[in-house]
């Protein structure tokens, strides 16, 4: 079998962070940035922001903001000038970013000595030439993960489109409609698919199934849909505790854990299984199963 | 409808009746509903197992079909059993142990209410031991109450320790022996099982 290692997921991760900082004038979309280093796009933003310890759009705000700081010192260009290269439209907004990043206004900044930049998990700033190494964290490392083979899974869902924190009303609907028909006999799993993150996609537009499984007899109508999870070999760790924590737990598991074990995420989003009833639940026993798809190990010729 | 705002009946949640804590003390109980299932055999058999499933699945589909009819909400409570022998000399052989394993219901789920949600169960093919369940009013009163932590078969100490406290307060021991099960045995380490015991006494 052919592995892949932490040190192969350090290089692919340096790829992107160097990418990013010679890039900074571009857009640099998530799909971009994990195609870089062959990343899968829908496990990107976790693994960067486990690997690296900020969410992708922070780091690049937070590099543009660095880039401006040098220029401001080692420049004469004006203020709005720098502004603009680091994208933003007036002078207003980037003083409002600059002074939260760096205590103080641009103008102040360049008068002033020896600033330094606020500490970064990665330990990676703006510099020229970009930086070739970056602290890695490793609290995920020691997780509870178990790996385990599925059989695809017929489950009839509904699509929540908006907040994360209001899928709730799907679910209400879901198992309302569903229970009443008897769907609920015979211990159906019930599974949440999230196919955006909430860090990274605006709150308005994220996609979310709430799911439950049925057999092959079950037919959609109206609002609630069919649809197949696939099969396969998935990494599954659980999370005890509120459904808000979920992010960081993601993160840790999909940045830290992963990189060390060897494998690589398959292109299919991670689903999340809630195993007890939040409805009489307290938050801090709510447990969920968290799957993320492994991609097939590849044999050695 | 405004549903956010609707306070969402829970019996157990804020209910003294389930505040127990490891240090046996007197709770009083009034009359409840419960949907119940009644067998014999091993609590890790398939008897057991299937009451459970039937339980949940009546439970959650009155719930459901209620809801849907507009008629209000409520939470599906903890599963719990009362075990009839399990106070006195319940015997080695788990096979032949007598149970009612149950879940608490509000006043108004009525037995059209569960004949209904059975139909629609069998009908999906999930009607497994569905029509063994029944709608059950018990009153246990005063009763001798302790939060046990650990794993089932190491109750005997905390149910000694009621014991002790019931003859302290010149009461005895006077009804089926009763479980209510805190956590899910399936994803809980033993060590770290709550489950709250409760023993219906009278004086004497």
């Amino acid at each position: 079998m052919k592995t892949v290692t932490l040190g192969d997921y350090k290089r692919r991760m340096l790829q992107v962070l160097v990418h990013i900082q010679q890039h900074l004038d571009e857009p640099l979309p998530l799909e971009e940035l994990a195609g870089v280093a062959c990343f899968s796009p829908y496990h990107f933003h976790r693994v960067f922001k486990g690997m690296v310890g900020e969410p992708v759009k922070e780091y690049v705000r937070r590099l543009r903001l660095e880039r401006a700081a040098q220029r401001l010192k080692l420049s004469p260009a004006s203020v709005i000038d720098i502004a603009l290269d680091a994208g933003y439209e007036s002078h207003e907004a980037f003083t409002r970013s600059f002074k939260s990043a760096f205590g103080m206004a641009p103008s102040q900044f360049r008068m002033a000595r020896g600033v330094r930049f606020a500490r970064v998990p990665s330990g990676v700033h703006y510099c020229e030439p970009p930086s070739k190494r970056f602290r890695t964290l490793s609290r995920g490392g020691r997780m509870r993960v178990e790996i385990k083979t599925l059989k695809p899974m017929r489950v009839a869902f509904m699509r929540h489109t908006g907040p994360y924190d209001e899928v709730g009303k799907a679910w209400d609907l879901l198992l309302t409609v569903m229970g009443k028909e008897g769907y609920l006999g015979g211990n159906p799993m019930m599974l949440g698919i999230c196919h955006d993150d909430p860090e990274v996609t605006p709150p308005a537009m994220i996609r979310y199934d709430a799911c439950l499984t049925v057999d092959d007899g079950f037919v959609p109508s109206g609002e609630i849909g069919v649809q197949t999870v696939a099969g396969g070999e998935y990494a599954v760790t659980t999370h005890t505790g509120p459904y808000n924590q979920l992010g960081k737990i993601y993160a840790e598991f999909l940045g830290q854990w992963l990189p060390r074990s060897g494998r690589e995420l398959g292109n299919s989003p991670c689903f999340e299984v809630y195993v007890n009833d939040p409805g009489s639940t307290p938050a801090e026993e709510l447990m969920t199963d968290i799957y993320a798809p492994l991609r097939e190990q590849e044999a050695v010729r | 409808m405004n549903t956010e705002a609707e306070e969402k009946l829970d019996l157990f949640k804020g209910n003294p009746e389930y505040a127990a804590k490891p240090k046996p003390a007197l709770v009083k109980t009034g009359p409840a509903v419960y949907l119940a299932v009644d067998g014999v055999g091993s609590p890790d058999g398939a008897a057991f197992g299937e009451a459970i499933g039937a339980l949940y699945g009546t439970a959650f589909t009155i719930k459901m079909t209620r809801k849907f009819a507009g008629l209000g909400d409520y939470a599906v409570s903890k599963l719990e059993a009362l075990w009839p022998e399990m106070n006195g000399n319940p015997g080695a052989d788990k096979t032949q142990w007598k149970w009612t394993v149950m879940i608490r219901t509000p006043e108004f789920v009525t037995a059209g209410d569960l004949t209904k949600a059975a139909n629609v169960l069998s009908k999906r093919g999930k009607g497994a031991g569905v029509n063994k369940v029944r709608l059950m009013r018990i009153n246990e009163g005063l009763c001798v109450q302790a939060l046990h932590v650990g794993p089932y078969d190491q109750e005997c100490r905390t149910v000694a320790a009621m014991k002790d406290f019931a003859g302290q307060h010149r009461l005895r021991f006077a009804g089926a022996h009763h479980e209510i099960y805190l956590s899910d045995p399936r994803r809980v380490e033993p060590a770290k099982l709550k489950t709250i015991l409760r023993e219906p006494v009278r004086k004497g």
